[in-house]
């Protein structure tokens, strides 16, 4: 993004300014956090998220997790090992980090577990302390406009995370949208089709009006839920070579019928 | 509206959009109220709110016009334009005649002639120093946009602050939600208008206005409306039936 003037450096979101930047972004964990799901699909970019996360962020596990449908939920890419124990741990327990930031639709933050005040998860709580994990975080992933994951931050050391990670693990959170899809799409053939893929072109072309508008359509017209209709038209412009927008536009304009399964 | 000088028609304005505040409200609804304030009280004829999401794209958020050309527009101005550099330098961006500014944007501004615009403007978005997005300001006619037009937009733009962070102290823990929550009720209105528009068979401007419509007449928020509309399918059949015959009165 280039700005007209040569005084003012180009900045990242939530820029300052004047002032030191609580809410700055650096500009190198930004475009690192994208260079880990650029040139990968599905799991594998999940993974290398993951572990950009915990090389970037002061904390020790990083995992995403998914709960679709109610049916399908778990774990789908991990830094490590601990890390997808750590995830995996709350389905089998029915509560967790995961589960409560899409049920509630925020971020939850819990700084230490190991505080007698803290309660919110009377088995997974002790069991993560077993573990040596106090900090965890987690931060909802949105795909058309549907609560359908998280990102979840493990770290020994309790305590807050400071205002620049927070905005970083926000940042790893909406660009964790492009693995979700991939593994989210029931066939997976859209995940495998273009290795090459440009994540960070996608997910702006995903934001635009007009694909929204057109995941409407499809939602009456297929009967499906919001995210399905998104992996559907998604799954159709990479099977025809197209782009999401151009997709989005024929079928607003009645050019284009998806058919059901 | 036009009979009372500018200053009482803005305190109106000001105090009207207050009060809503202090009520509930929906901050799509609201901010899209707060664009066509903007055309009354400014010599503009299009006005839009853009908010920089967590990757840093600036997405528009509310419009006075759901045209799509004028959509288009907006969106356009995710990567280059008034909006862009407004949001960039967290000053004010005025251009009083759009054809000197080819070079600057080269894409923006064709587009922009295009849509039947000759003057651009932008206001920052900010709370607590930080710059969240900005307002854009779109006239058909060449013109500066003077000190006082620059404080009533800022004005409007500050109401818009209040109202995405509503009560929350802007922090980025409780910034970053209240943001991604109004871009993602965005994301659901659009979807709302979609589904409309194959279930009614209008266009999708007019699926917004119905939908507001509609969301005004039962006291509820738009954008839960166009949640419920999305997501639950017994709501759908009723909210659909009644849309169907608000369509065939007047808007």
């Amino acid at each position: 993004m280039k700005g007209w003037r040569d005084d003012v450096p180009d900045e990242p979101h939530g820029h300052h300014c004047g002032r030191p930047a609580p809410v700055r972004l650096s500009v190198a964990i930004h475009e690192q956090l994208r260079a880990a799901v650029d040139g990968q699909r599905g799991t594998e970019a999940a993974d290398r998220l993951c572990e950009a996360c915990v090389v970037l962020l002061d904390v020790d596990a990083a995992a995403i997790s998914i709960v679709f449908d109610g049916a399908s939920s778990g774990t789908l890419g991990a830094s490590g090992e601990p890390a997808r124990r750590y995830d995996e741990l709350q389905f089998i327990l029915g509560e967790g980090p995961c589960l409560e930031s899409v049920a509630r639709r925020i971020p939850v933050l819990v700084v230490d577990l190991a505080d007698p005040e803290e309660a919110r998860w009377p088995v997974y709580g002790p069991a993560m302390l077993a573990n040596q994990i106090r900090g965890v975080y987690a931060i909802p992933v949105v795909v058309a406009g549907e609560f359908v994951g998280a990102l979840d931050l493990f770290r020994a050391q309790p305590g807050p995370l400071p205002d620049d990670e927070l905005t970083s693990a926000v940042t790893a959170a909406e660009l964790a949208v492009i693995p979700l899809l991939d593994l989210m799409d029931g066939d997976l053939q859209a995940a495998v089709a273009d290795p090459h893929s440009n994540a960070w072109a996608e997910l702006n072309a995903l934001s635009r009006a007009e694909v929204s508008q057109a995941t409407g359509m499809l939602v009456a017209q297929l009967e499906v839920e919001p995210a399905e209709a998104l992996i559907r038209l998604r799954a159709h412009a990479y099977a025809t070579g197209r782009s999401a927008t151009d997709v989005a536009r024929d079928i607003l304009d009645r050019r284009l019928l998806l058919e059901a399964d | 509206m036009t009979g009372a000088p500018r200053e009482t028609r803005v305190l109106d304005a000001v105090v009207s959009i207050v009060d809503s505040l202090l009520d509930d409200f929906d901050v799509v609804d609201l901010l899209t109220g707060l664009t066509e304030r903007c055309t009354e009280l400014l010599d503009i004829e299009a006005a839009g709110f853009l908010l920089a999401d967590p990757l840093n794209k600036l997405r528009l958020l509310a419009a006075t016009s759901e045209e799509a050309r004028e959509l288009e527009l907006f969106q356009l101005q995710a990567d280059e334009g008034p909006c862009v550099d407004c949001y960039n330098s967290g000053q004010p961006v005025s251009v009083a005649d759009i054809h000197g500014a080819l070079e600057r944007w080269p894409r923006f501004v064709p587009a922009a002639i295009d849509a039947g615009f000759a003057s651009v403007h932008a206001v920052p978005m900010r709370a607590a120093g930080i710059v969240l997005g900005a307002l854009g300001l779109f006239g058909s006619r060449r013109g500066e946009l003077n000190d006082a037009d620059l404080l009533v937009g800022q004005t409007l733009t500050h109401i818009a602050c209040v109202a995405i962070l509503q009560e929350h102290a802007p922090t980025p823990s409780t910034v970053m939600p209240q943001l991604r929550s109004a871009l993602t009720g965005r994301v659901v209105v659009e979807q709302a208008k979609g589904l409309l528009r194959q279930l009614l068979d209008v266009p999708v401007e007019d699926a917004f206005r119905l939908l507001r419509t509609y969301a005004r007449a039962n006291g509820e928020h738009l954008t839960d409306v166009a949640r419920r509309l999305m997501t639950d399918r017994y709501s759908r059949l009723l909210i659909v039936t009644e849309l169907d015959e608000l369509r065939a009165g007047p808007l």
